[in-house]
């Protein structure tokens, strides 16, 4: 190999490498966690976890860090409402009365900050009674600023060191919003969510943890596919059922097995 | 060297193959009792009636998938060795029909998962071809 080939075979690495470093940078900047949302009944937006009536059954669990806060993370969607409860444990030396926990929503999946427009917030005025209000807040230049109308819902609780907070944002293209106060939270599309935990009722002052994750809300599953489900889970229980019944009488014959066993010894 | 007479040989075989007997229809109950477990289990897993997951992600997800899978492969192994067993004692070889039988009965378990027919899919043929190989030719 001449030299000027080996300047060029060296070239080539060169180059390539540094594509490859700055495509894994940028795919690392974007590990953001995504998240699927799924199907089920509504929760009660009432800060309680009610496990008697099945509440957020079908949420889609996962548990996640808040810097150094691990919060369980729930996520639900109906054709109307996307529901999120985070839960976690804090010993109650470590609340702060005014706490609070905020949903900062982007407009789109990217997680630049001048996305986030949109801030549910669940404000605590008084941890000890659990008295608590539900703020909905827009995000421009000049900071977080109320939002003339309020959009969805929240509600909170302390039992004894478990928080529990439950948000019920409305979906889907027929939900009447303020679109330069709401993000518009449409089907089939994801969103940058900024999670945030907060210590007094100032923003974002009083933010202290905060994680962004990316949610991504689903279309209403079509009656076909409810219809196909349905038919699967009725041809399998049928299976089972004569699976059953062979069973049983297999059961059976190995039962008379012994006796023609005996006879035939005798 | 002591005989041994014609009525003694034959007595001794006729002890063994009552021994052999009881040994196989001793298996047979108990393999098919255990067949009858793992149906429970398979008929709870696989028709989704009770979930063995709390947390949504993909470890658990995994775990899911190996759990109806080995379920769904112990129902099998445990039949076809009670049916092969029961078979034997009848006097009758299990033949392609009963294999075919048993495997359609365990591939219609898994309709409800794709992963988990493929996973099966797999294991059945593993635990078939290992009979193939360990069978008396």
């Amino acid at each position: 190999m001449n030299r000027r080939t080996y300047k060029k075979i060296t070239w080539i690495l060169i180059i390539n490498l540094s594509i490859s470093f700055i495509l894994f940078s940028l795919n690392v900047s974007s590990l953001v966690e995504e998240i699927d949302v799924k199907f089920g009944e509504s929760p009660i937006i009432d800060g309680q976890v009610d496990s008697y009536i099945k509440e957020w059954e079908n949420a889609n669990k996962i548990q996640v860090n808040l810097v150094d806060l691990p919060v369980k993370l729930w996520v639900l969607q109906n054709d109307e409402n996307l529901y999120i409860s985070l839960q976690f444990d804090l010993l109650l030396k470590y609340h702060s009365s005014n706490e609070f926990m905020a949903l900062l929503i982007s407009n789109s999946s990217s997680e630049n900050p001048e996305n986030f427009i949109d801030a549910k917030i669940i404000q605590f005025n008084n941890i000890s009674n659990n008295e608590f209000e539900y703020l909905d807040y827009h995000i421009d230049n000049k900071g977080f600023s109320n939002d003339t109308f309020n959009n969805g819902r929240g509600a909170a609780s302390l039992n004894e060191i478990t928080s529990i907070y439950e948000f019920s944002i409305p979906i889907g293209p027929n939900n009447k919003i303020n679109e330069s106060e709401d993000v518009l939270l449409d089907y089939e599309a994801n969103y940058a969510f900024n999670i945030t935990y907060g210590e007094f009722a100032s923003y974002p002052q009083g933010i202290k943890k905060s994680e962004i994750f990316l949610i991504n809300i689903n279309s209403p599953p079509t009656k076909q596919k409810n219809l196909t489900n349905i038919a699967l889970f009725i041809i399998l229980i049928t299976f089972f059922a004569i699976l059953g019944i062979l069973y049983g009488f297999y059961l059976y014959k190995i039962y008379r097995l012994k006796d023609i066993i005996d006879k035939s010894r005798h | 060297m002591p005989k041994i007479s014609k009525k003694q040989k034959i007595s001794k075989l006729e002890k063994n193959q009552e021994y052999d007997d009881r040994f196989a229809y001793k298996s047979i109950k108990m393999s098919s009792g255990l067949g009858v477990v793992f149906y429970i289990l398979s008929l709870l897993l696989n028709t989704e009636i009770i979930t063995i997951i709390i947390y949504q992600n993909i470890f658990f997800k995994i775990i899911d998938i190996i759990v109806r899978v080995i379920v769904i492969l112990l129902f099998f192994l445990f039949t076809i060795i009670s049916l092969g067993n029961y078979k034997d004692l009848i006097g009758k070889p299990l033949d392609w029909k009963d294999i075919l039988l048993l495997l359609g009965f365990s591939l219609i378990q898994t309709i409800l998962n794709l992963l988990v027919f493929l996973f099966t899919f797999m294991g059945l043929f593993l635990i078939l071809f290992y009979f193939y190989l360990v069978q008396e030719r």
